[in-house]
């Protein structure tokens, strides 16, 4: 019987051995994956009864807090400013999980940074917990200022500081209030998620950086970088004056102006008045290779990298899609066709010119302090892309700051500010256009760059990109620059 | 000398398991309320004096007994309260009275068994108790229908699982009237193929012992008991006549009982599918299973501490899941701590047998071993989806009254037989204590 028992032993080790194999698998191997899980809400319901940080606006607003509760959750996040930070702080729910920067710095609020857990390990028996508070790059005044001026309308206002990519406003509208999103009582949570949800407007979506649009003309800025660098200069060559202008390899297509007006003459002007023909000449001039490498360069194709979950890409056809569709090429050249830019993107634009060329990243955290005050981390600019070089960015900033001054951005100008600028109105394909206007200043030192979008205006002369998205970067650009 | 030894060795291991409890009871509270339980005093009071009563007992009716087997049970069912008690407390007041109970039948069994040869005798007295323990629950106004299971009768106020108890008294059984067969049942007399098998008379307890533990699935669903059965009662075989062929065509026949079931009885076929694939119906069937997952990977390699977890969120997590709770707040190393602990404990089961004298002993001691190495992988196992998951308990961990004190019967046995000193000289006056 002895050897039955020996073999009896070894059965039941390999038995234990393959539970250990497992627990390996499970508590190792594919524990993060486990954690990650979308059905996995444990993440957050631990946080949700644990201290969590404060996020904060650069000038002191608290935009997100807990606050003690008697419930069995015993603390409830609350965002004091309602929807005005919606887009940014994003909610942070039990039924729907997190949103924003509740999401990107979930870690940090929670306190579970190594680092933050490194100072925690010397409080571990007093009974307080580490958390970290988030300090953003953006104040409450510019956004109240930026809510207000978009107020009625449907689009965007991205402001960002161009030296250093801080975000120093980021609205959309319409927006939701994310409350009763992270309330404790689960009807008021769904009805307000479906209610959201049902909305024709996309109010929970993130227009800002999660939404793309047919550039239109202010796409001619990233065009005009890339002549500059291919030989155009502001005064030459001088393209004809037109109203429309044929399409190659297609029977009598056409690509007409804005309005059916007759312009034309060299690339200044042409920015100028921001006419079609001219560009679409530009772009067929370059052709695909060249306008694709450019656009890649001012970050089309790429994630921006700001900190927040789930930024969409800009994008630009590649160069073998213009290879069998010369029209594409021309069309390209004005934003239109298959580009197509979030206005994160754009104002991204804007900064290359005003950083002499350089795309800073772009970025929300400005500091992450410990529940004592202590600052733990300091964000630390750096540089992105390099859209173009120096004297090109210097050349197209003199160019748009003539179309503030005398071209179709008149209305972004401020007494005593040197404003650079240019306009968009972008076809939708519906009979509706989407208004855009792309700027920063003051031009000579610049200290805001702002990109501006308003949806499906009518296609009239008085909703241009001038009419009516210039005078709302006007405005933010002003608050900031004139406090 | 060697007992004294034994005694010594098993005394300071017991403290060490005190200490660990009573550490782990001290964090579970700090985990939840950042100080220290007002009742920790008391409460290692309680459990010091407890072990120290099966101590004092083992030193006195068995002093040449294995020493390693009470520590185990004691950090096992130790650690299982701490878990219990930060799970749910009402639960946890039971399971004290349940521990108390356990060593209390822990004693009792080392007192009147004397001789673990002695129970050789009562041979079909216990195969009619084990039987009629298994059917209780079927019997109309005493079984009880929880969950689903029908292996309840409700005694008193308070539910028990007669299950429990039949699988020592069947063990028993088992071990006794194999020793008296198995001349016969090793004798290859056919020839089939290749193989020599016994004559077919002798397949007839195999046979019933299948029907049982067919009949036990299907009336009372319990498919983690019936699965036990039959594996304890297949490995008892093969130790008892050597012959390799009973384990083949015990697996055979389990391979032909599960595709039955499979197909036949409809919460075999879900526990199946929530085996294969629980993310199917990840809300619903599987829900559980996922969330014991979900629990082990939170916990990781170290865990998230005592009561730092969220274990609740796993259904019937104090008794089917106790693992999973214990792999979410104690992490990969606890969970390793857990299985080491039973696989010490099947060792020190399995050593007593290899070294009994007689062939009873030997199979009693090994069948016993069994049950807790075969129970512990079914429940942990299903815990972690290695096998369908069945509602046994993780015997000293989980919650639950009837486990708990049959395991500590289990556990006297082994010591009784470890005892080499009473097999060798037994008294005339023990034989009276006996009857």
């Amino acid at each position: 019987m002895n050897r039955q028992i020996r073999g009896l032993g070894i059965l039941v080790i390999a038995l234990f051995l393959a539970i250990f194999v497992q627990l390996n698998v499970l508590q190792v191997m594919r524990a993060s994956d486990l954690n990650r899980h979308p059905g996995n809400t444990r993440a957050v319901v631990r946080d949700f009864s644990e201290p969590r940080g404060s996020i904060l606006s650069a000038d002191g607003a608290v935009l997100a807090e807990s606050v003690p509760t008697g419930d069995a959750f015993k603390r409830l996040r609350r965002y004091p400013e309602g929807s005005t930070f919606a887009h940014i702080t994003g909610y942070f729910s039990l039924n729907y999980g997190s949103e924003g920067i509740e999401q990107q710095y979930a870690k940090e609020l929670a306190g579970r940074t190594p680092k933050l857990e490194l100072k925690r390990l010397s409080d571990i028996l007093l009974d307080k917990k580490r958390t970290a508070d988030v300090i953003l790059t953006v104040s409450k005044r510019l956004q109240a200022i930026a809510t207000f001026a978009l107020r009625g309308r449907r689009g965007a206002v991205v402001a960002i500081d161009p030296k250093t990519g801080a975000i120093l406003a980021m609205v959309d509208a319409p927006t939701y209030d994310p409350n009763p999103l992270s309330s404790h009582d689960g009807k008021t949570v769904s009805a307000a998620w479906n209610t959201y949800l049902k909305d024709p407007a996309k109010p929970l979506l993130p227009r800002a950086y999660r939404e793309a649009y047919f550039p239109g003309s202010t796409f001619k800025v990233v065009t005009s970088a890339i002549a500059l660098q291919n030989g155009v200069t502001p005064d030459q060559p001088v393209y004809p004056r037109l109203t429309r202008i044929p399409l190659p390899n297609t029977n009598n297509q056409f690509l007409a102006n804005f309005g059916g007006e007759s312009c034309g003459g060299p690339l200044k002007e042409g920015l100028r008045v921001s006419c079609n023909t001219t560009f679409a000449q530009i772009g067929l001039d370059l052709g695909g290779a060249k306008l694709s490498a450019g656009a890649d360069a001012f970050g089309f194709n790429h994630r921006p990298p700001l900190d927040l979950p789930a930024v969409a890409k800009s994008s630009f056809p590649p160069e073998q899609a213009f290879l069998r569709d010369k029209p594409a090429v021309a069309k390209s050249a004005i934003g239109q066709q298959d580009v197509s830019a979030t206005p994160l993107e754009m104002a991204l634009v804007a900064s290359a010119v005003a950083n002499n060329g350089v795309i800073m990243t772009p970025h929300l955290m400005a500091q992450i302090r410990d529940s004592e005050g202590q600052v733990i981390d300091t964000y630390q600019p750096k540089p992105w892309l390099t859209a173009m070089p120096p004297t090109t960015a210097q050349t197209l900033r003199d160019l748009m700051i003539n179309v503030v001054e005398a071209g179709t951005g008149t209305s972004a100008r401020i007494p005593g500010i040197q404003v650079a600028g240019k306009t968009g109105t972008a076809q939708t394909g519906r009979g509706t256009i989407h208004a855009w206007f792309v700027s920063f200043a003051p031009a000579a030192d610049p200290k805001i760059a702002v990109a501006v979008i308003i949806e499906d205006q009518p296609g009239t002369n008085d909703s241009t990109g001038g009419a009516i998205a210039a005078p709302i970067a006007r405005a933010v650009m002003q608050a900031a620059l004139q406090p | 000398m060697m007992g004294a030894l034994r005694r010594n060795t098993e005394l300071g291991l017991i403290i060490l398991a005190v200490v660990l409890t009573a550490g782990a009871y001290a964090l579970a509270s700090l985990g939840r309320t950042a100080s220290i339980p007002a009742n920790e005093l008391p409460f290692v009071g309680v459990i010091a004096g407890l072990l120290a009563a099966a101590h004092i007992a083992t030193r006195r009716l068995a002093p040449d007994a294995d020493g390693m087997l009470l520590p185990l049970a004691a950090l096992l069912n130790g650690l299982g309260y701490v878990m219990i008690a930060r799970l749910d407390h009402k639960l946890a007041g039971l399971q004290a009275l349940w521990t108390g109970l356990g060593v209390a039948a822990f004693i009792v069994t080392l007192i009147v068994v004397r001789r673990a040869r002695d129970l050789e005798r009562y041979r079909y007295t216990f195969a009619l108790i084990g039987i009629g323990l298994l059917l209780l629950p079927l019997v109309p106004v005493l079984g009880q229908n929880i969950n689903g299971n029908r292996i309840w009768i409700r005694v008193g106020g308070s539910n028990f699982q007669p299950g429990e108890i039949a699988k020592i008294v069947l063990v028993i059984f088992f071990a006794s009237y194999f020793v008296e067969k198995r001349e016969l049942m090793s004798v290859a007399t056919r020839r089939v193929g290749p193989v020599m098998v016994p004559d077919i008379k002798y397949f007839g307890p195999v046979a019933l012992a299948f029907v049982v533990a067919l009949g036990v699935i299907f009336f009372e669903r319990d498919l983690g008991s019936a699965l036990l059965f039959f594996t304890v009662f297949i490995v008892m075989l093969w130790v008892a006549t050597a012959r390799t062929f009973y384990l083949a065509i015990g697996a055979v026949m389990f391979a032909a009982g599960a595709l039955f079931s499979y197909a036949t009885m409809n919460h075999v076929h879900q526990r199946v599918v929530n085996w294969l694939n629980p993310w199917v119906h990840a809300n619903t069937s599987g829900y559980q299973v996922i969330q014991s997952w979900y629990a082990l990977a939170a916990g990781g390699l170290s865990g998230t501490g005592l009561s730092l977890g969220s274990p609740q969120r796993i259904p019937a997590v104090a008794t089917d899941f106790i693992f999973s709770a214990i792999g979410e707040e104690l992490g990969l190393l606890g969970t390793t701590a857990i299985i080491a602990a039973f696989l010490l404990m099947v060792g020190a089961g399995l050593r007593i047998a290899a070294r009994a004298d007689s062939p009873f002993e030997k199979l009693l001691a090994a069948g016993l071993s069994t049950i807790i190495g075969v129970q512990a992988f079914i429940i942990i196992g299903g815990n972690i989806r290695l096998v369908p998951l069945t509602g046994v308990t993780l015997p000293f961990v989980s919650y639950g009254g009837s486990s708990l004190i049959s395991n500590y019967i289990l556990l006297a046995l082994l010591l009784r037989i470890s005892d080499s000193r009473t097999t060798a000289a037994a008294t005339p006056a023990d034989e009276t204590r006996v009857g």
